[in-house]
């Protein structure tokens, strides 16, 4: 009985990433920050507000996907293992002390490009078919 | 009071040991208690800070992941309301997101029990982000462990109280009210009324009713013990009363003496006794005692000895006569003499006079056999152990004194003993000794005398003494004595042996005649030696029977023929042959043998004359008589029992007796006679004329016959004084009626004289000497032939 239990997010995983894109999501910067790779937990610490710098030393500014986007989904269940209403929920407990900062909304992924590129310290998650060389993938999930 | 000591005392006693106890037991459950409240406390002091800590987990989780001071002091605050929480501290890193503590409290932040907590990040399992530590406030935890110790205290002293209720209680009504409640009783109770305890109720079986019991056998068991006391006191009174009438009326002194040898009691006797008056003590020493020391000695004795002792004490009061006491003195314990005194005088007097008689003769109060031979004894002993001139031993025999004392009576004959004590004892010196040995013999012990000359000397004076005349009534009467000497050491080494020697020289003095001395020589103790012999002989030769008769015929010179026969003993020694009557006959007399011998005569005699009865013989026969057998040796009844046993006619049957029978008891001679002569037996007068010869006894004694000694036979010629002597005799028989033998008869001449004298019998040589049984009737008839001729 147990494996069943357990199982069952793993397929609900796998079917969502394969309705959603079927492409795999990386983190990308722009290519003219000098960061070369992060770490999963560097990438939680960034997205979730704890780090408010990036190793470059430039303030982090995470940037999300349309709140609604299968993206964003995505990422948050392949990061910490979340769901989008977790995550909403984290986020609306940090909202009144003002110290820490949600991940920039976006309302497309064209919007998600732009502001990466305009943004010093900005950093954000796309589809892998969606990098180029204006973008540099820092952090790949594991397959 | 003393109900309400025994109560205060039990009751007292239970509820401080109780309290004790409790107190004790409280003490140790409050501090078992305190530990185990304070250990709960800060279990749940934890307990309730984890619990808190849940709640604020994921918020702290948050604040710190993001490293929100603000939300890290909101969950702060929080916690901080919770009263127990003294203090927040929440770390992120090294970073501190909040430290806030509640105000005005003066505890110490460090406390041990604070919880620490290690905050994981919300996104990423088993990272450590930071960590939170709570600060128990310690005065809420004191203040729940005081609380609850109070709680428990307060439980344990109601339980306590209750339970101590409960023993006071039951104390109270089950062994106080109950022993108090006994107690009362006993003090009410009186057992030798019969009074006994009751059971308290409910009691029946308990250790109360046990108790109850007890106390009334024990009750019980006094009162017979009470009972029998008194009973003994009783019989104790009854029996000193009964002591006291013994002391008081005792005849014999008793008295008691202390330590000191005072006199401390002592009852009328021992006052009488001691002529002792009135109740001042004195000591026992003190009395007129001949010897004091004695005494003193005699009581030292018995405290020491713790033995009863005793002595024959003399006491001299002034002004009364002498007397001896025997006193008796036994320890009663260690400190007291019982002493018991009678008056032993008459005892000692007696003692004294028996002791002086058993020594000395009472009618001369010379010294007796027994202290000759003492004194002699001693005189050994000393020359043994000091040897120096001997001693001389005199026995002086008085020459026929028995005659002397028929003739003037007995006390006549005592007075002339007396008189010749009296004479020996002028003659003599002091330290010589003079006793008397028996009835007419007397002894002296001369010391230093062993010169022959000088013996004679003394010997010479006694002698002369004695020969001198004694008067009696007026008349004077002379007397003669023999005497044996023998001299120590040379004549005998011991006593008797020397009083023996001595009499044998004596002896030997008076066969020689008398009136002379004769020194013992070997050949008297020879002498006597062999008639010892002789007397063994003898003895055998009754065992053996080597005696017989031999029968000597006597003639009827009126019938001219043989009338009877004197029966005549002889003995027929195994190796000497034929002994002489003369050799034997004294011998005979002196040992004793005559009485077994003269019975034997008298039944040989008897049976002889049996045969001559059945030969149709009709002679008589006599037979000699001693007057030793007479009257006990030869008893009338003796002479009738072989008279009956051998069926002969006792008239011719003649027994001859001498004249010293006659000199004897006369009284006793007289009444064996007239026995003899009422068997009918026929009694001869021997050796008529050798004697004292007096004419009273023909007349007095019961006789038959005299027969006159051969001696003037023998002489007897014609115009002769014998002649005229027989003659007179014969006739002075005649005139008494008693019939006459003439023994001796040698000749046909003196024959012819006795027949023509009238003489009736006659017996000789002339006739026949003594024959045998076997010869005699030839004999007889030989004789008869030539008297008929």
């Amino acid at each position: 009985m147990t494996t069943p239990t357990r199982l069952l997010p793993l397929l609900l995983l796998g079917s969502l990433a394969g309705t959603a894109a079927g492409e795999p999501l990386v983190v990308v910067v722009s290519a003219q920050q000098r960061i070369e790779r992060l770490s999963q937990e560097d990438v939680t610490n960034i997205f979730l507000g704890r780090f408010r710098t990036l190793p470059s030393g430039l303030p982090a500014a995470p940037i999300d996907q349309p709140a609604n986007s299968p993206l964003r989904a995505a990422f948050y269940q392949q990061l910490v293992n979340k769901d989008v209403a977790s995550i909403n929920a984290y986020w609306s407990r940090l909202h009144f002390s003002g110290k820490a900062t949600p991940p920039r909304q976006t309302n497309s992924d064209g919007e998600v490009l732009r502001q990466l590129l305009s943004q010093p310290g900005a950093i954000a998650y796309v589809e892998r078919r969606q990098v180029d060389a204006r973008l540099r993938i820092v952090f790949e999930f594991p397959p | 009071m003393r109900r309400r000591l025994l109560r205060d005392g039990i009751l007292l006693r239970s509820i401080v040991v109780t309290i004790l106890a409790f107190i004790l037991v409280g003490v140790a459950t409050i501090a078992y208690t305190a530990h185990a409240a304070r250990i709960q406390a800060e279990t749940q002091s934890r307990v309730h800070l984890e619990q808190l800590l849940d709640t604020v987990e994921s918020t702290l989780r948050v604040a710190c992941f993001v490293k929100d001071v603000q939300l890290a002091r909101e969950v702060a605050l929080g916690l901080l309301s919770n009263t127990e929480i003294l203090r927040v501290t929440i770390h992120e890193g090294s970073f501190i997101l909040a430290d806030i503590q509640r105000p005005g409290n003066r505890g110490s932040t460090d406390v041990a029990g604070s919880l620490v907590r290690s905050i994981n990040s919300p996104f990423i399992e088993g990272d450590v982000i930071g960590r939170i530590r709570l600060t128990p406030d310690p005065e809420v935890i004191e203040r729940r462990i005081r609380d609850d110790i109070i709680g428990q205290a307060l439980q344990l002293a109601w339980q306590l109280a209750l339970i101590a209720g409960a023993i006071v209680v039951t104390l109270l009504a089950f062994v106080i009210h109950p022993i108090s409640a006994m107690s009362r009783n006993l003090h009410a109770m009186d057992p030798t009324a019969g009074d006994r305890l009751q059971k308290p109720p409910g009691h029946a079986r308990t250790e109360i009713g046990n108790l109850v019991d007890d106390v009334n056998a024990l009750a019980g068991s006094l009162v017979q013990a009470l009972e029998k006391e008194q009973a003994l006191r009783l019989q104790g009174e009854m029996d000193e009363r009964r002591y006291h009438a013994i002391f008081d009326n005792a005849e014999s002194g008793i008295f008691i003496v202390d330590r000191a040898g005072r006199l401390t009691s002592w009852n009328p006797a021992f006052a009488r006794l001691l002529g002792i008056s009135g109740d001042a003590a004195r000591r026992l020493s003190e009395l007129p005692w001949a010897a004091p020391e004695e005494i003193a000695g005699l009581i030292e004795a018995a405290f020491t000895n713790r033995q009863p002792v005793s002595i024959d004490a003399r006491l001299q009061p002034p002004g009364r006569p002498r007397f001896w006491l025997k006193l008796v003195l036994s320890p009663v314990g260690s400190d007291i003499l019982q002493g018991v005194a009678h008056d032993v005088s008459a005892l000692k007097e007696a003692e004294a006079a028996a002791r002086r008689q058993a020594l000395s003769d009472p009618l001369t109060g010379l010294a007796n056999r027994a202290s000759l031979e003492q004194q002699l004894g001693q005189r050994i002993r000393q020359h043994h152990l000091q040897p120096g001139r001997g001693f001389t031993l005199l026995h002086i025999d008085l020459d026929k004194f028995r005659l002397i004392t028929e003739g003037v009576g007995v006390t006549a004959g005592d007075e002339i003993l007396r008189a010749i004590a009296g004479r020996l004892g002028a003659t003599v010196k002091s330290e010589d000794t003079l006793a008397r040995l028996s009835a007419d013999v007397f002894a002296v012990l001369l010391q230093d005398l062993d010169d022959d000359g000088h013996i004679d000397k003394v010997i010479e004076r006694i002698m002369n003494s004695l020969r001198q005349p004694y008067l009696v009534d007026g008349s004077p009467i002379q007397l003669t004595a023999s005497i044996g000497i023998t001299l120590f050491p040379s004549d005998g080494g011991d006593a008797p042996s020397l009083l023996r020697n001595a009499e044998l020289a004596c002896d030997k003095a008076k066969l020689a005649g008398g009136n002379q001395a004769a020194f013992f020589d070997a050949t008297l103790a020879e002498t006597a030696e062999q008639r010892r012999h002789l007397e063994n002989d003898l003895r055998q030769a009754v065992a053996q029977r080597q005696f017989s008769l031999y029968y000597q015929p006597i003639a009827d010179l009126a019938r001219h023929r043989i009338a009877g026969a004197e029966a005549l003993i002889r003995w027929h020694h195994p190796e000497r042959g034929l002994v002489p009557p003369d050799q034997f006959i004294p011998v005979v007399e002196q040992s004793g043998l005559i009485n077994e011998i003269g019975l034997w005569v008298l039944d040989s005699a008897c049976r002889q004359l049996a045969e001559w009865q059945a030969a149709g013989c009709p002679h008589y026969l006599s037979i000699n008589v001693s007057g030793r057998q007479i009257p006990d040796g030869l008893p009338p009844q003796a002479v009738a029992a072989a008279i009956a046993r051998h069926g002969i006619a006792p008239e011719r049957l003649a027994l001859e007796i001498t004249e010293g029978i006659l000199l004897g008891d006369i009284g006793v001679a007289r009444a064996w006679l007239l026995a003899v002569q009422q068997l009918g037996v026929r009694l001869y007068l021997d050796d008529f004329g050798t004697g004292y010869s007096s004419l009273s006894y023909l007349k007095r004694f019961p006789l038959d016959t005299l027969k006159i000694d051969r001696s003037f036979v023998q002489d007897m010629q014609a115009e002769s004084s014998d002649h005229s002597l027989v003659e007179a005799i014969v006739a002075m028989a005649r005139s008494l009626r008693l019939r006459v033998v003439a023994e001796g008869v040698e000749s046909a001449a003196q024959l012819q004289m006795l027949e023509a004298m009238g003489c009736h019998y006659a017996q000789g040589y002339h006739l026949s000497r003594p024959v045998p049984a076997a010869d005699f009737a030839e004999v007889v008839a030989g004789i008869d032939r030539r008297l008929a001729g």
